[in-house]
């Protein structure tokens, strides 16, 4: 077999005089790679794990950034700094499939919203729902900042998690934005911002001070996206208008990727390091508690968002008991799905053996 | 449409009575509840209300929403927290500590068209790109387009992770800019996985990493956002940009076609913020155009030394030839693309309002010599 630099010596002294001195051209990764498109989803980055370009190491020594595969070189700068080296720290199974996915859906607030069918609401109602969209627009791009940082400070090994990332940063950018337009779009405007505990840094547990990739994804995603996405997913319930309700059903189809790969990394991190569970279950256990009590769930008690939400989901303040009534469903409903994921995370036993958060049971049992 | 008609229309609406929307969703619902007493302390907590923004040709787009105090973009942001513009405050929130609260640190007044712009003209690497035309090129061709594919590919993965770094420092009160960058960022995403993709698609592979100094110098600028937009999109962006358009024009096939002017697009996007915010802080900065001048001064030169690597200008002669053969002819056209590159890049500083201290070094200056 002969190899590439073989077929050039024959034109190496044409390629002298041409004044090119070539010293590149033989220095390349794994070559004869033919990456084929898959029918009608075209060239996904699935297709192209071919040979040793699918082959993540199990921990990275990439220090140049380097793309994967590429040939490495001796005289390279060490500039990327990268804390997470290790594959089981950020890794999923379905990291690429999630990606594509994300580009394909994408949709734009601008013109996939019908906002021409908002039409005047009541004031209680309007307030409620500038309450929540508020609340929406300053927390959605917690979720767009935090993976920024962890984009960056990941090697480029494990391109696949951070491509993911990066559409999940899109995804939040055009959720501020959409919940920022509904609430100047019909007569309100923007009200009371989130109180304390809801995206400060200055508190141990928060999503923004975690040093662990692991330790942020399952607050971030697991806990904090998990509970809104419950809340997207009942957006009907709350919608009064095909312009509300669009918004919430694209939010969701958002958000349930975003969780998506949340689940799917601790399952693969459940599945590679299980010395490390017990340090996982105690992440859990900080996201349980923020969940049944913390205002990082709107639909947490006495928060401007779980007033709103009431108004919202009874029809208006003079409903308010039946909206409250229907909020504790949704916080039930949010419990069993919380449970669900985690289980299907690897983690179930904390159910089992009494770890769990008691009254996330009591919603889970109720 | 006239106003008299805006006015009608508006005024129809608030006639129609509104009706609550069929529920399909179902909860249960115990009636058995203990439901607390609502404070709604939050209801009349609103600093400007009765805002009805209306979407216009393009749909309901960002900058519509800057009406009123929702439109007063402050030259200084002083609250440390995530906040939105606009919204009513709380005391007692533990600040964040951003690093850029000026709005000369980041501020470009075209961030919130560009952001929607981005959004409408987002394409798909997988599905946008004709694959299926790319055909059996000759081997010499394919390696100078995979080594150009790989260096593309990885100043992408820079420039995603430099702003990945950056967006976490800039304050709420400027989220257009925010916003903005996260498509730059997502943009940057998509060329890294284009390129990669072409290299992988036809026989070929990865080729030579890059061997970093310019890599280093845009995510070692950690001076500031502008510092580092200035090496970012105004010294490489400039210079990407004039790649694409030529390996547009030299594409062996459709897919290569489409891929380079698809590139192109996004990249324009990145100038049209940068050199607008540079051109901004510049105009808001007493000695921002001499920090400008001096760091250009260096980050020239080591983009210089960079371009006489031969893994950075023999492939494009080669793709520009149709092979080694043709390299000769290439490396004339790599010439004039490098001439067309400093002139937009020269063109652009000026228009920010960089003067030049000293003249380009001749390793650059030769371009221009014909």
């Amino acid at each position: 077999m002969t190899s590439l630099k073989d077929n050039f010596n024959g034109i190496q002294e044409y390629a002298d005089d041409q004044g090119l001195d070539l010293g590149w051209i033989d220095q390349q990764g794994e070559w004869g790679v033919k990456a084929t498109a898959d029918g009608a989803k075209g060239l996904t980055l699935n297709d192209t794990q071919i040979g040793s370009y699918g082959d993540p190491p199990e921990e990275s020594d990439n220090m140049t950034g380097k793309p994967r595969g590429a040939a490495a070189r001796p005289n390279a700068y060490r500039i990327g700094g990268y804390q997470v080296r290790t594959k089981s720290d950020i890794w999923l199974t379905n990291a690429s499939m999630l990606y594509e996915e994300a580009l394909q859906r994408q949709w734009s607030s601008a013109t996939d919203i019908p906002w021409q069918a908002i039409k005047p609401l009541p004031d209680d109602i309007e307030r409620a729902q500038c309450q929540l969209a508020t609340f929406l627009t300053e927390v959605e791009f917690v979720a767009a900042d935090i993976p920024g940082r962890w984009v960056a400070s990941t090697t480029p090994d494990y391109f696949e998690p951070r491509m993911f990332l990066i559409t999940q940063i899109m995804d939040e950018s055009r959720h501020l934005d959409v919940f920022r337009k509904r609430a100047l779009a019909n007569g309100g405007g923007l009200m009371q911002r989130p109180d304390i505990n809801v995206t400060t840094s200055g508190v141990v547990g928060s999503i923004d001070l975690s040093r662990d990739f692991t330790e942020m994804s399952s607050r971030l995603h697991i806990s904090g996206e998990g509970a809104v996405l419950t809340i997207f997913r009942m957006g009907e319930l709350m919608a009064y208008n095909d312009a509300e309700k669009r918004i919430y059903r694209l939010a969701a189809q958002d958000e349930s990727r975003h969780v998506a790969f949340g689940v799917m990394h601790m399952r693969y991190l459940a599945e590679t390091e299980p010395d490390r569970k017990e340090e996982i279950h105690e992440y859990l256990d900080e996201g349980e508690r923020s969940l049944v009590s913390g205002s990082q769930n709107p639909a947490a008690r006495d928060s401007a968002q779980s007033e709103s939400l009431s108004i919202l989901l009874g029809g208006g303040q003079k409903n308010f008991d039946e909206g409250y009534r229907k909020l504790l469903a949704i916080r039930k409903r949010q419990a069993k799905e919380y449970v669900q994921r985690i289980r299907s995370a690897g983690f179930g036993e904390r159910f089992e053996n009494g770890r769990a958060n008691p009254e996330l049971m009591e919603y889970v049992r109720s | 449409m006239a106003d008299e008609d805006r006015q009608q229309r508006v005024a129809g609406q608030k006639t129609e009575v509104w009706e609550r929307p069929r529920r399909r969703r179902t909860l249960n619902t115990d009636e058995n509840v203990e439901v607390p007493e609502p404070s709604y302390a939050w209801m009349p907590r609103t600093l400007q209300w009765e805002t009805r923004v209306k979407p216009g040709k393009a749909g309901l787009r960002i900058g519509d929403l800057n009406v009123g105090i929702y439109g007063e973009i402050p030259d200084h942001w002083e609250e440390q927290t995530r906040m939105p513009r606009g919204a009513y405050p709380l005391a007692g929130i533990p600040p964040l500590g951003f690093a850029l609260k000026d709005k000369r640190d980041m501020w470009a007044d075209n961030a919130a068209d560009l952001y929607e712009e981005a959004i409408q003209r987002r394409w798909i690497a997988a599905t946008d790109i004709p694959w299926d035309t790319i055909q059996p090129l000759p081997d010499d061709v394919e390696a100078a387009m995979c080594q150009l594919c790989t260096e593309l590919s990885q100043a992408a993965n820079v420039e995603f992770e430099t702003i990945g770094y950056w967006l976490q420092h800039m304050s709420y009160g400027y989220h257009e800019v925010k916003l903005f960058l996260a498509t730059n960022m997502f943009d940057a995403g998509r060329h890294h996985e284009a390129f990669r993709k072409r290299a992988l698609s036809n026989g070929g592979g990865l080729g030579l990493e890059s061997r970093g100094e310019t890599n280093r110098m845009i995510l070692e600028s950690k001076g500031g956002w502008s510092e580092t937009s200035l090496f970012l999109h105004l010294l490489r962006g400039t210079y990407l940009l004039t790649v694409y358009r030529h390996c547009e024009r030299f594409a062996n096939n459709p897919a290569e076609k489409v891929l380079f002017a698809r590139a192109m697009q996004d990249k324009a996007r990145h100038l049209a913020y940068g050199i607008q915010h540079l051109r901004y802080a510049v105009t808001h900065q007493q000695d921002k155009a001499l920090i400008f001048q001096r760091l250009l001064f260096i980050g020239e030169r080591v983009f210089t030394k960079e371009l006489q690597d031969p893994a950075m200008l023999e492939p494009l002669a080669i793709v520009f030839g149709g092979g080694i053969e043709g390299a000769r002819a290439g490396m004339g056209h790599v010439k004039r693309m490098m001439a067309d590159w400093l002139n937009s890049y020269m063109s652009a500083c000026e228009w920010i309002g960089i003067q030049r201290a000293a003249p380009l070094s001749p390793d650059l200056a030769k371009y221009l010599e014909d």
